[in-house]
């Protein structure tokens, strides 16, 4: 498939705000991305007309109940059949900050088993509550993550967080071997660290909000559906990283960038 | 002694619950007969006192003070001695 | 009070007249008193004539219409009003010193100005820049975290009554000491702190929620702020000029849209005697508003399809006065009447009194007209959106206004009485305040002082409430509050609003209340001049100023005669500068029972910087690189931290010798352009000494000054590293650029005063050549990090 032939969806719903900006980061690749209310995509019925579905970050219903819950549940009741013939070929679904939020109450993600009827794992209030800062995250995924295609194993990226609920934890009890499984099937994508990319071990700010593990973003199984709490869509030009005016050197992008071009790689092979 | 007050902080009627009232509206789309929802928040709050009637007041106090503001909450407070 | 002034009508619902046709002055007085509607006498007498010629009484509704039409909120008394200073008359404050300078400085890029709920200045590409600042001091003295947040939402609501998309918010707070004695607080205050937490987490949330970086601010401690808590929050907006429509016409819908309407914000009504409410009140009557930010950002959203579609013929928001000052300043605006029935408005609950339907101030409510034919498009909109919208009336081609419920007539006034309410008469008394300079021995080494400055509350990094606004979203801050690793306070923010321009928008502010307590005239020109020089300090130009005043009650001769003052400087330095006002607000009668506020002026400052890629950031770029001073130091430290560190206020209060300001912010603002200055950062509470460790606590270097270099030294070191004087900057100059960088300066007070240094320390030398600071980076950045650190 060509570049300009890629059909990106952007779903929000009242409350979601970062839609413009990660729609603007997949044109400035050349492929098409449209935002639509979800009203919308019930009535037109059309989700599968697209190539890729991006939950965008935002407070969808003010996060009432808990970040994400609702427009989880809304979409899972409206559009569930179709979202999992979406998932079941296959095609790539990107959450961001409160998209990742939703992935998990939709039971998308972790998704040990497939998709779970109920969510997995949490994206728990912060340690110290809500925070807007710059972040490191180091690419721990080996390969089978497809928006991380064209980020190298072991790769330091930085890119802002803006939440006050993305501190990632399983349940207690069985944290470990639950751990143990993302690992086994390649889930762990990135992880809070320092800028030399040694790991935050759980320590504030370098993990900035007690995430367990120091995990900022998972995939599934596949390596299709991916959440992470960092805002890529801010990172993505370089006069967007929070120290530009300190560079000699003047590069055109940010490091956030990457994730985009992954994606659109990936559809543009793949079909 | 060691008492465990149960603080529950609630919005006054009349005031606006935009909470309560997106999350009732959604119950109802999800198909739930649902008249309405009123969120509320609850603290259980370990202290010390000498007494019950000191650990009621000191509860009291916090709600005034911190928990709850007077001029749009509600309160309500059950202290127990901890054992 | 005698009930038979109160005539229940015989309808269904609540609906009084107010028998004014035989009252005595006193009645008079008692009826406004009776009714919460803080009408004078005077005023009440035009009212008592207007209806007498009727030969009818008023209803409750049309008095608590005219009530809320003549507020100093909606029609600004004071400040529209006269003035008796002295001999003279000034006609109107706002006339003569506000409104003035922008006529005469005749700016071709301003397109709208003091007319609409935001200022409108040209931008680029066809796109225009709104800009609005507005108080919520009441409010959020009442419940903070509300308070905070419904100002914000206030005035994005602003912003988007002139059509514009909100962009960016900024947001200025001041609070009493946050170690205020509990003991010393009268009953029911609410204790700095507690009001410090509450505000700052309600001002994140609205901005986070709705989606709009929080970019710009600051935060400022005095005593006069425990009882008067200041809330300025600010909101710039983007608009496409051709889709700023506001072309009204007898005949359009007037359409509610948004949430719905309550008691909020009905306060102050004593309507409640026993023998005039029947049934007693089942629900409160709220003063204090929750906020629905998700309800706005739909709201928003519809009226952005509206916009483009170009549905509407008119928008405004529903603010101070609600649908009363809405309704009214729109028909007005349009030279129409206006037809409403009041029982169509949306309620949250059964049982509000038509009066009370028309002045609620329920919040994220927004009125639109809209042609009769494009009714239905733009109902689709809302629905789509899940806001609810009604139609509850029109615009008439008949000046007058006619408010029905159920059928019933419940007010009827011709829109040329409401609009000319008695002009007031105020007197001023010019009252110098009786301070000295005081006398101490020097330190014999600053290093010490310096670090106890940078702890200062009003010096301190803000860095644990900046992270908690979202200043990141939408992807378009260029410069930021919070700049790099150290989080660097950069002296002004700067957005990238267009994606096909490199244009940015610098935004700055300025607010200096401790000089005001000598001279409120120096005060306001400082505000100016540091609101500004922020600006000019990351590269931006063509400045606009938005002015916001913060007084005490201007019935008090000498009150309003310091608020006179301060206008005028705003006159003297705002022509001077060539900066004209866009927009203001002021908020008067700030009084509690610890006293009155200290009178407080914020600027806000919008300016273009025209490629965003030449922004100049606060942090040392280089070992080795020049440092500059630039303006001249005077012996200015009458209100300064320095002073009040030492707990003295002083005398010599900064003043703005704004002709020389100017052609300094030129040439550096060439300096600039020209791509010769590497950092920059304004002088101002705690003076050279400050910036110069700001400077390098926000990179990984350090820097020594060497006071022996200044042209004119004053007497001491202290003096000289602490005083505040105005239009002053530390510059950062790679010595490759040396040349041309003198070039640009020339004849201006600039001079080479050190060296960025690889070793993080700071230090400097006194006039004597000894070694009066030497403090390490670390440390340095440790006491600013520490006084209010989340973790403290």
């Amino acid at each position: 498939m060509k570049r300009e032939e890629i059909k990106t969806l952007i779903m929000r719903v009242g409350g979601t705000n970062c839609d413009a900006e990660t729609q603007r980061a997949f044109r400035e690749l050349g492929a098409q991305a449209e935002t639509l209310h979800l009203n919308e995509v019930v009535k037109r019925r059309n989700l599968m007309d697209y190539n890729a579905l991006v939950f965008p970050g935002g407070f969808a219903h003010g996060d009432y109940v808990r970040s994400g819950a609702i427009w989880a549940r809304l979409v899972m009741a409206k559009l569930g059949k179709e979202l999992k013939a979406f998932i079941d070929e296959g095609r790539p679904i990107l959450g961001i900050c409160n998209g990742f939020q939703v992935l998990v109450e939709e039971g998308l993600l972790p998704g040990f088993e497939g998709v779970s009827a109920y969510p997995e794992a949490s994206l728990a209030p912060n340690i110290r509550g809500y925070q807007c800062r710059w972040v490191y995250l180091k690419n721990e995924n080996r390969g089978n993550c497809i928006f991380t295609g064209k980020v190298p194993e072991g790769k330091v990226l930085r890119m802002p967080i803006a939440h006050g609920e993305g501190r990632f934890v399983l349940p207690k009890e069985k944290e470990g071997a639950l751990l143990a499984k993302l690992y086994e099937n390649d889930m762990v994508v990135f992880r809070y660290c320092d800028k030399n990319g040694v790991a935050a071990e759980e320590k504030y700010p370098v993990n900035p909000n007690g995430a367990f593990h120091d995990i900022a973003g998972i995939c599934n199984r596949e390596g299709t559906v991916f959440g992470m709490m960092p805002h890529p869509e801010r990172a993505f030009y370089w006069w967007q990283q929070p120290d530009w005016t300190r560079q000699t050197q003047m590069t055109q992008y940010g490091d956030g960038k990457l994730i985009f071009e992954s994606i659109v790689e990936h559809l543009a092979k793949r079909c | 002694m060691k008492y465990r007050a149960k603080i529950e902080v609630s919005l006054k009627p009349g005031h606006s619950d935009p909470e309560g009232e997106t999350t009732a509206r959604l119950l109802k789309e999800l198909g739930y007969a649902v008249q309405a929802v009123n969120v509320s928040k609850a603290y259980t709050v370990n202290l010390e006192a000498a007494s019950l009637k000191e650990a009621k007041a000191k509860a009291e106090e916090m709600s005034r003070r911190l928990l709850a503001n007077p001029t749009k909450d509600n309160y309500t407070i059950t202290v127990e001695e901890q054992k | 009070m005698s009930a038979n002034l109160f005539l229940r009508k015989n309808t269904a619902f609540s609906l009084f007249e107010i028998n004014t046709l035989e009252a005595t002055d006193q009645q008079l007085q008692a009826i406004s008193n009776e009714l919460g509607l803080s009408l004078s006498l005077q005023e009440m007498k035009a009212i008592q004539t207007y209806f007498n010629a009727k030969g009818r009484n008023p209803t409750d509704v049309e008095l608590q219409t005219i009530a809320q039409t003549w507020s100093e909120h909606c029609f600004h008394k004071t400040f529209k009003g006269k003035i008796r200073i002295d001999d003279k008359e000034i006609s109107s404050l706002f006339r003569t010193y506000i409104a003035k300078a922008t006529e005469e400085i005749k700016p071709r890029w301003c397109i709208s100005v003091f007319e609409d709920n935001a200022g409108i200045i040209s931008f680029d590409k066809g796109y225009g820049i709104a800009a609005k600042v507005e108080t919520h001091n009441h409010p959020s003295a009442v419940e903070p975290f509300g308070g905070a947040a419904t100002g914000v939402g206030g005035v994005i609501r602003d912003v988007l009554g002139v059509w514009a998309d909100p962009i960016a918010c900024t947001d200025v707070l001041g609070f009493g000491p946050l170690n205020y004695d509990y003991a010393k607080l009268p009953a029911g205050m609410k204790h700095p702190k507690y009001v410090y937490m509450g505000v700052t987490a309600g001002i994140g949330t609205y901005g986070n929620n709705m989606g709009i970086p929080t970019v710009n601010g600051a935060i400022y401690f005095d005593d006069s702020y425990t009882g008067n808590v200041v809330v300025y929050c600010g909101c710039i907006g983007l608009l496409l000029l051709n889709k700023y429509k506001k072309n009204a016409k007898a005949g359009h819908l007037i359409v509610v849209a948004g949430g719905k309407t309550g008691r909020d914000g009905i306060h102050g009504v004593t309507f409640a005697s026993a023998e005039l409410t029947e049934k007693s009140e089942e629900v409160s009557r709220p003063a204090v508003q929750i906020a629905d930010p998700i309800q706005e950002e739909k709201l928003k959203r519809a009226l952005m399809e509206i916009r483009d579609r170009e549905l509407g013929s008119a928008t405004t928001d529903l603010g101070g006065g609600g649908m009363s000052s809405a309704i009214g300043e729109t028909a007005e605006r349009f030279g129409c009447g206006a037809t409403i029935e009041l029982d169509k408005v949306p309620l949250k609950y059964a049982g509000l009194a038509p009066w009370e339907i028309y002045i609620s101030e329920s919040q994220e409510r927004m009125l639109l007209t809209v042609p009769p034919e494009n009714t239905e498009k733009v109902m689709a909109i809302f629905e789509k959106e899940d806001v609810e919208a009604t139609a509850v009336g029109k615009l008439t081609s008949e000046k007058r206004l006619q408010l029905s419920f159920e059928g019933v007539t419940v007010a009827d006034m011709d829109m040329q009485f409401l609009f000319a309410p008695p002009k007031s008469v105020k007197t001023a008394t010019l009252q110098p305040v009786n301070v000295e300079e005081p006398q101490f021995p020097e330190p014999a080494n600053l290093t010490e002082t310096l670090l106890r400055l940078m702890a200062a509350p009003n010096i301190a990094s803000k860095e644990s409430v900046v992270r908690m606004y979202d200043h990141e979203v939408k992807g378009n801050t260029a410069l930021k509050p919070l700049h790099g690793e150290y989080a660097g306070p950069n002296d002004a923010a700067v957005i990238k609003p267009l994606d096909n321009s490199w244009k940015g928008l610098a935004i700055s502010c300025g607010m200096n209340p401790n000089y005001g307590k000598i001279d409120a005239y120096w005060m306001a020109a400082a505000a100016i001049d540091e609101a500004v020089r922020n600006n000019v300090a990351v590269g931006g130009r063509r400045i606009a100023l938005l002015d916001n005043f913060v007084w005490g009650n201007p019935e008090k001769p000498e009150r309003l005669g310091s608020l006179v003052r301060a206008c005028q400087a705003c006159y003297d330095v705002a022509t001077a500068l060539k900066t004209p006002f866009i927009s203001g607000k002021d908020s008067l009668y700030n009084e509690s029972p610890l006293g009155t506020v200290t009178p407080t002026l914020l600027i806000t400052a919008v300016g273009i910087v025209p490629d965003v890629r030449l922004t100049v950031s606060i942090d040392a770029k280089a070992p080795g690189n020049l440092l500059y001073i630039i303006g001249k130091t005077y012996p200015e430290l009458g209100g300064s931290e320095y002073y009040k560190l030492n707990g003295f206020l002083g005398k010599s209060v900064p003043k703005v010798r704004a002709v020389q300001a100017r052609k300094t912010y030129y040439a550096l603002t060439k300096a600039i352009s020209a791509g010769t200055v590497k950092a920059c950062h304004d002088l101002s509470e705690g003076g050279l000494a400050v910036a110069a460790a700001e400077m390098a606590l926000a990179s990984v270097y350090g820097a020594e000054l060497d006071l022996r270099k200044l042209a004119e030294p004053l007497k001491r070191d202290d003096f000289t590293l602490f005083s505040e004087s105005n239009s002053r900057f530390l510059l950062e100059v790679a010595e490759k650029d040396r040349e041309s960088f003198e070039a640009i300066m020339k004849g201006k007070a600039c001079t080479e005063i050190g060296k960025v240094t690889r070793t993080p320390r700071l230090v400097i030398r006194g006039f004597k050549g000894d070694v009066t600071v030497d403090a390490s980076v670390a440390d340095l950045r440790a006491s600013w990090k520490r006084t209010l650190s989340s973790e403290a």
